[in-house]
């Protein structure tokens, strides 16, 4: 498995996939965190941005998800190289050695994201203990539908030679997780897609905001993440992956 | 030569699996920005300029950069593989008239979408009730997307012109998609190539739609496009003399 990780390393050398990962991180921190900090915002900052995480959680990560599995695979549709690769290395494990891989360049850039938004928190003396608690779970349940994504895109940029097919699923499934946020009278949008699984880990909710008040009379409810969707995610996350593995024992290369 | 080229560019992409992209994409945020639009009617009060933002407000700065810069992978991938550049430099064409139509295809595919938006909104808004839809906004509306979303496939075509990948320029322009709205917040929507699409179909404000004119927008638009394409055409030369 070593050697394979080893491969994947010298494969993806000089292809910049980590680094245009960083880079769309970098460019979503600058997107999160831009904006005027307040007296209001300064008092709130810790459980605002708990509140505004999973919003832009659902747009980047399920996206970088996406490039991640497509440049991985990508790179062997090209040239035919499973043809090559295949005999002398195991399916099961090169499969797995893919499936690493992309975890380790994507997770990395998750606590990027999670790391800066602390970071500018204290950098900007956001008032009142740090929630670590609050946090710590907060990026527990950002990883759960992002490595349930990676995989389920995994497998599909496995499956399909032409990556327009795995980027028009990750395209519309994101923009259905995106929207379920937004629309609590279908919570089954949620709870019922991996993409929808960053609203329904969600566990802040924020009330009394509005646009003549603004933050004055804000005020924050603390719930448990919903132990349904930490379920379907976790069985949705089996399933990518054992299909993925099982169409790549069948796949004809 | 200049539709020989693109014809030859619209039968390479027959058959391909963006056009489920194309159809299936602006179908989501036509679905969901109703169903919200219509879940928050009291407090969205400006009937069909509401429900445009509700439709567009994500999709401009998020999934059209993201959707043109597929489009405009899928036309270079074309040619990275299989040794596709040997045999389109071989045409006997100007190389800029090669990036001109490469534009031109991308171009369509964005024009088809402003279209497809459109008529999910103006269909989205009679099902919400709406009556009497703004025609004119409307179609000022995809035009200014038209326009940049234009200079959108012209900075992606470099991009995946320069890089032998898919995935890497589809990437950028998500990243690009963030960068315009950073930008727009700062009142640079308007020069800036990953905002300028955003700007033109003025999602976050669609009824200010006249108020700065569109008549700079155009001419940045003109710009770009006349800068970009220049440099399309110099890196499609330098291939030609590198070899693909």
């Amino acid at each position: 498995m070593i050697k394979l990780l080893k491969c994947e390393y010298l494969k993806t050398r000089r292809r910049y996939i980590f680094l245009t990962l960083l880079a769309v991180t970098a460019m979503a921190l600058v997107w999160t965190l831009n904006g005027r900090v307040t007296e209001d915002t300064r008092r709130l900052g810790w459980m605002i941005y708990l509140y505004q995480l999973p919003v832009l959680d659902s747009v980047i990560m399920p996206l970088m998800a996406m490039l991640a599995a497509s440049r991985l695979w990508d790179i062997e549709h090209r040239g035919g190289m499973l043809r090559r690769l295949v005999p002398v290395s195991g399916r099961n494990e090169l499969y797995d050695a893919k499936v690493i891989y992309g975890l380790s360049m994507l997770i990395p850039c998750l606590v990027i994201d999670w790391a800066g938004v602390i970071v500018f928190g204290f950098v900007n003396g956001f008032q009142g203990d740090f929630p670590l608690r609050l946090y710590l779970t907060r990026l527990l349940c950002a990883l759960l539908p992002t490595v349930t994504i990676f995989l389920l895109q995994n497998a599909l940029s496995m499956a399909f030679r032409n990556q327009a097919v795995p980027f028009a699923v990750g395209i519309t499934g994101t923009f259905v997780g995106m929207f379920s946020m937004f629309l609590p009278r279908l919570p089954w949008l949620r709870r019922l897609t991996v993409w929808g699984g960053y609203g329904a880990l969600s566990f802040v909710g924020m009330y009394g905001y509005t646009a003549e008040t603004r933050w004055r009379d804000v005020f924050f409810t603390v719930d448990e993440p919903d132990p349904f969707a930490a379920i379907f995610l976790t069985l949705a996350a089996l399933a990518a992956y054992s299909m993925g593995k099982r169409l790549f024992k069948l796949k004809e290369v | 030569m200049i539709f020989k080229l693109f014809r030859a560019e619209a039968i390479k992409l027959r058959r391909s699996p963006l056009w489920l992209m194309f159809v299936f994409v602006p179908l989501i945020p036509a679905f969901l920005g109703t169903a919200n639009y219509l879940a928050n009617i009291e407090i969205l009060k400006s009937e069909w300029y509401s429900l445009w933002s509700q439709h567009t407000l994500f999709t401009d700065y998020f999934f059209l950069p993201i959707m043109v810069s597929v489009y405009c992978a899928r036309l270079m991938t074309l040619e990275h593989n299989s040794h596709g550049w040997n045999r389109l430099l071989t045409v006997p064409a100007g190389r800029g008239l090669i990036f001109v139509s490469k534009l031109m295809t991308a171009g369509l595919m964005v024009l088809l979408t402003m279209v497809w938006i459109g008529i999910l909104f103006v269909a989205s808004g009679y099902i919400a009730g709406l009556r009497e839809p703004p025609v004119r906004d409307i179609l000022i509306w995809c035009a200014g997307g038209f326009g940049g979303g234009m200079v959108l496939a012209a900075v992606q075509l470099l991009i995946s012109m320069a890089l032998n990948s898919f995935a890497l320029p589809v990437g950028i322009g998500f990243a690009g998609g963030l960068s315009g709205l950073v930008f727009l917040a700062r009142h640079l929507g308007h020069v800036w190539p990953y905002s300028l699409m955003g700007y033109g179909m003025a999602s976050n404000a669609p009824q200010k739609i006249s108020e700065r004119g569109y008549l700079p927008f155009v001419l940045i638009c003109i710009g770009y496009l006349v800068v970009f394409t220049a440099a399309g055409a110099v890196l499609v030369r330098r291939r030609g003399e590198m070899g693909s």
